[in-house]
């Protein structure tokens, strides 16, 4: 406790030695020669920031700060600085911040006092105006910058769905989700993360959906936060997580808006950041981490059979090669005569056993992988070659590797593909390796005491206080339908029970289309 | 409370599922086999009357003391020493039929499976991972009892299902030629397995609704009745007579599975599966072990003692018994003194007292 209570004090006093340096929670000065000496010492060496001196109606003098490349120069020239410049002024202090008011043709126009406020609307591409003899400043709303435009998220393929994924300008993002919940239920609470990035980061719900004490435990979580930067949802999600150590992430995140949305009607909380298109849905278990969005667009059949075939191939994932090795090396009256007699002149030739073996070509396939996805595109077809044919062909012919192994580690590596969650597969991809060496040392058994302890840690995971496991542990009958099979939409009546308490019915029940119905 | 956790009836139940079946499921054919012959599928139905009394001693007293376990309450109602004395002799009990449930694992996997793998191994791995599960709590072990309960009564049924073609029904016949001595004899070692029911006493404070807790337990008991009972009607109708002769009858039976000449030989996968119902009996056991001892120490938290019990614990089921004969001698003999007075005797006497306090209460106003 001692220990936790000093850290705090230590925080607290970096973070005020910051700003002391800054002068940032100074007032403006009264006179502007002194605002402006005072922007050009903070401004030092920043040739991107523009201080333009200026004088409204050839009487007042006046200062137009902003940062070139974030606002739209072209509006401050025409809405701002020929009106202001070609206004006729009469004498009087009070007039002057009016005058701005009353002149300026911006619709977000904003007092600022301080000092720190300047700097902050100043950063996020807001022009600052500050005039002689007054205390008050305007920040206008004309920020504008390179953004990417929206694409179709690349790490989260649809058949059927929107197209659309998040970019890395926030705005967008929120304006995206807005569109998508018309409702002023739709909550934004917004914060800075970040000492010198001051990161925008939005905290997003959907009031009366959501469990009031989730909204705060997230804002808690994200309040603890002090850092230099923020650059990516990633860094955010190791500091909320509940266990850190743990090789399952306990956030979803996801480019896709079709996804926030539905989720924040289930009652959960998603956090975008600024400066990336992933944002982070809280909490999340693993099962919703095997489903894809699409899940829910594609016909019910379809989408459970699917579903089944993604829970086979996760355990073939993380359980094939170690398989592979426990009934070679273990456990051969397992194999059917015919197929351990061609195994055994497949594997004849080879000079390592099977663990060996397993390992080398599993490891190798790793890095063919990661060199995959870092390659310039224009090198892609090299990997693809050397991986396929050197590898694959040669290594066999050469004796180095069984064939029967080759095909393992093939289709361990389209199951891994299989996953939804690219964080859920790379756990399951980590995992695979004790798995294997396990395997290596106690056959089925150790299989089984690895399984045993994985499901021991998936039990004990809590994500934001949801357990990992549910609703299959502990056990929700009622939400087997959205976990084991995917019930058709006019069944799906409630929301999950964990994060959906306060508003249980998603829709009203018994709309089970029929030929009858039709015709009332 | 130690343990913050709750859990339901329901995961009441799938924790003591396997708590009585994953060692029955094993031995239990060659155990009644020997007294009752054919009659022996008659056997775990009166062993489940034990079961029930168990479970009912447990009730009444978890009754009178809602918010306790067998260690604080036997304080309670025998004083002081006496219940401590109880307490420790209670735990000393459990942690050493625990020993005695993980060597019986150890010699079953070295025995059958891994035969050059050193003893010690399996039991330190097996009691490893069951230690990241007590240190979890009771809500951990109850969760992975839920993922792996199902799994368990899939392979279950499914043994049962491929065997159908094998089973030969004469092997039951002629029921009850002797009366049914031969079953209830076949069935006094099997009561005792029941009687380990007692350990919800230890369950029973952490429900959720408290008023479901004799339901779950008796529909419990009743479910292990049958999964018994089906066990040793399909071990004797499969191998007739000389069911009792195998030490571990259901793995000889599983070795009878082949279909098509590709599922064959699945002994290692049914071993591996029935690894999971012995993982949660252990942790059952373990659990309550060192709940108890930390209530019975008056410890704030359970969590660091659960590593050292454990230590014991394997050092407990490594001198338990020097060989498999040794440890099955002891079983069907001393054990089941040993834990009927536990088990059975010790928690009527506490039962009984309890109630004469309850109705004549004497100076409690102190």
């Amino acid at each position: 406790m001692m220990w936790r209570i000093r850290r705090k004090k230590d925080k607290k006093k970096k973070q005020s030695a910051l700003k002391q340096s800054k002068q940032e929670q100074d007032p403006l000065y009264t006179h502007i020669t002194e605002n402006e000496n005072q922007f050009r010492q903070i401004y030092e060496d920043c040739s991107d920031v523009i201080l333009h001196p200026f004088s409204i109606g050839g009487k007042h003098q006046a200062l137009l700060i902003y940062i070139d490349g974030l606002s739209n120069t072209e509006e401050i020239d025409d809405s701002v600085l020929s009106p202001l410049m070609t206004a006729t002024v009469n004498d009087g202090e009070q007039q002057v911040s009016t005058l701005i008011k009353n002149t300026v043709a911006v619709s977000d126009t904003k007092e600022v006092h301080t000092f720190s406020d300047c700097i902050q609307a100043i950063s996020t591409g807001k022009p600052v105006i500050l005039a002689d003899n007054s205390q008050t400043g305007f920040s206008l709303g004309l920020s504008k910058w390179e953004k990417r435009s929206v694409e179709s998220p690349e790490a989260e393929k649809v058949v059927r769905g929107p197209r659309e994924g998040f970019v890395e300008t926030l705005t967008v993002n929120t304006s995206m989700l807005r569109r998508k919940i018309r409702s002023p239920k739709l909550k934004m609470q917004s914060m800075e993360i970040g000492r010198y990035t001051k990161t925008n980061v939005m905290i997003t719900y959907v009031d009366g959906l959501v469990d009031k004490t989730l909204v705060e435990e997230v804002l808690n979580r994200l309040n603890r936060i002090d850092i230099d930067g923020v650059l990516e949802s990633g860094v955010i999600e190791e500091f909320i997580e509940d266990d850190p150590h743990s090789p399952f992430p306990q956030t979803l995140a996801t480019e896709r808006p079709d996804i926030v949305t539905s989720n924040l009607l289930d009652g959960r909380v998603a956090i975008l950041i600024d400066g990336t298109p992933f944002s982070l849905i809280v909490p999340t278990t693993l099962y919703s981490l095997l489903q894809a969005g699409e899940d829910y667009y594609r016909r019910y059949l379809m989408a459970t059979a699917i579903r089944w075939l993604r829970y086979l191939f996760l355990v073939i994932s993380l359980l094939l090669p170690s398989l592979y090795v426990a009934v070679l090396t273990y456990h051969q009256e397992m194999l059917p005569t015919s197929l351990l007699i061609s195994m055994a002149a497949a594997r004849e030739q080879i000079p390592f056993p099977a663990l060996v073996e397993v390992l080398m070509m599993e490891i190798t396939f790793e890095a063919l992988r990661e060199a995959g996805v870092r390659l310039p595109n224009q090198v892609g077809s090299a990997v693809s070659i050397v991986g396929a044919l050197v590898i694959g062909e040669a290594a066999v012919s050469a004796g180095i590797v069984s064939a029967p192994m080759v095909i393992v580690v093939a289709i361990t590596g389209i199951a891994s593909f299989t996953i939804p969650r690219y964080s859920a597969a790379t756990a399951i991809r980590m995992l695979r390796f004790p798995m294997i060496l396990l395997a290596g040392t106690l056959g089925l058994l150790g299989i089984m005491l690895g399984i045993i302890m994985i499901v021991v840690h998936l039990a004990t995971l809590r994500s934001f206080g949801v357990p990992y496991l549910s609703p299959m542990a502990p056990m929700q009958f009622n939400e087997m339908k959205d976990t084991l099979v995917r019930a058709p939409w006019w069944k799906l009546n409630k929301r999950p029970r964990l994060t959906g308490e306060s508003n249980k019915y998603r829709q009203s029940s018994g709309q089970k289309p029929s030929p009858i119905r039709g015709k009332e | 409370m130690i343990e913050k956790g709750k859990i339901s009836g329901l995961q009441m139940a799938i924790l003591l599922y396997p708590t009585v079946v994953a060692t029955a499921l094993l031995i239990l054919p060659a155990t009644t086999g020997q007294f009752a012959k054919q009659d022996m599928w008659l056997s775990p139905i009166w062993a489940s009357l034990f079961g029930y009394l168990a479970v009912m001693i447990a009730y009444r007293l978890h009754h009178y003391f809602p918010q306790e376990t067998f260690v604080q309450y036997s304080e309670k109602i025998v004083g002081k020493f006496p219940g401590k004395l109880l307490g420790f002799g209670f735990l000393f009990f459990i942690l050493h039929t625990n020993g005695m449930v993980l060597r019986d694992y150890g010699e079953f996997v070295t025995g059958n499976f891994l035969k050059q793998t050193p003893l010690i191994v399996m039991i330190m791995s097996m009691a490893f991972v069951c230690a990241l599960a007590v240190r979890g709590g009771l809500e951990v072990i109850a969760r992975s009892s839920q993922i792996f309960l199902p799994v368990f009564i899939v392979l279950f049924f499914l043994i049962i299902l491929l065997l159908i073609p094998a089973l030969n029904p004469k092997n039951m016949f002629p029921v009850m030629d002797e009366g049914i001595t031969r079953s209830i004899r076949g069935a006094f070692v099997p009561s005792l397995w029941f009687s380990e029911l007692f350990l919800i006493s230890f369950l029973l404070p952490y429900l959720h609704e408290k008023e479901k807790g004799l339901k779950w337990a008796v529909v419990t008991t009743a479910f292990i009745m049958i999964t018994l009972v089906t066990t040793n009607l399909f071990t004797l109708l499969l191998f007739g007579d000389i069911a009792s002769s195998f030490t571990y009858p259901v793995m000889d039976a599983a070795r009878y599975i082949s279909i098509a000449d590709f599922m064959q030989h699945v002994e290692a996968i049914v071993m591996a599966i029935w690894v999971t119902g012995m993982f949660i009996k252990i942790c059952i056991f373990y659990y309550v072990v060192v709940i108890g001892t930390a209530q019975w120490l008056r410890l704030s938290d359970y969590r660091p003692i659960v590593f050292p019990i454990g230590f014991v614990l394997v050092s407990v089921s490594m001198w338990s018994a020097s060989n498999l004969q040794e440890l099955t001698h002891f079983t069907r003999t001393s054990w089941t003194f040993y834990a009927g007075l536990f088990l059975i005797v010790i928690p009527i006497v506490l039962l009984l007292i309890a109630k004469v306090r309850h109705k004549f209460p004497k100076k409690q106003s102190h």
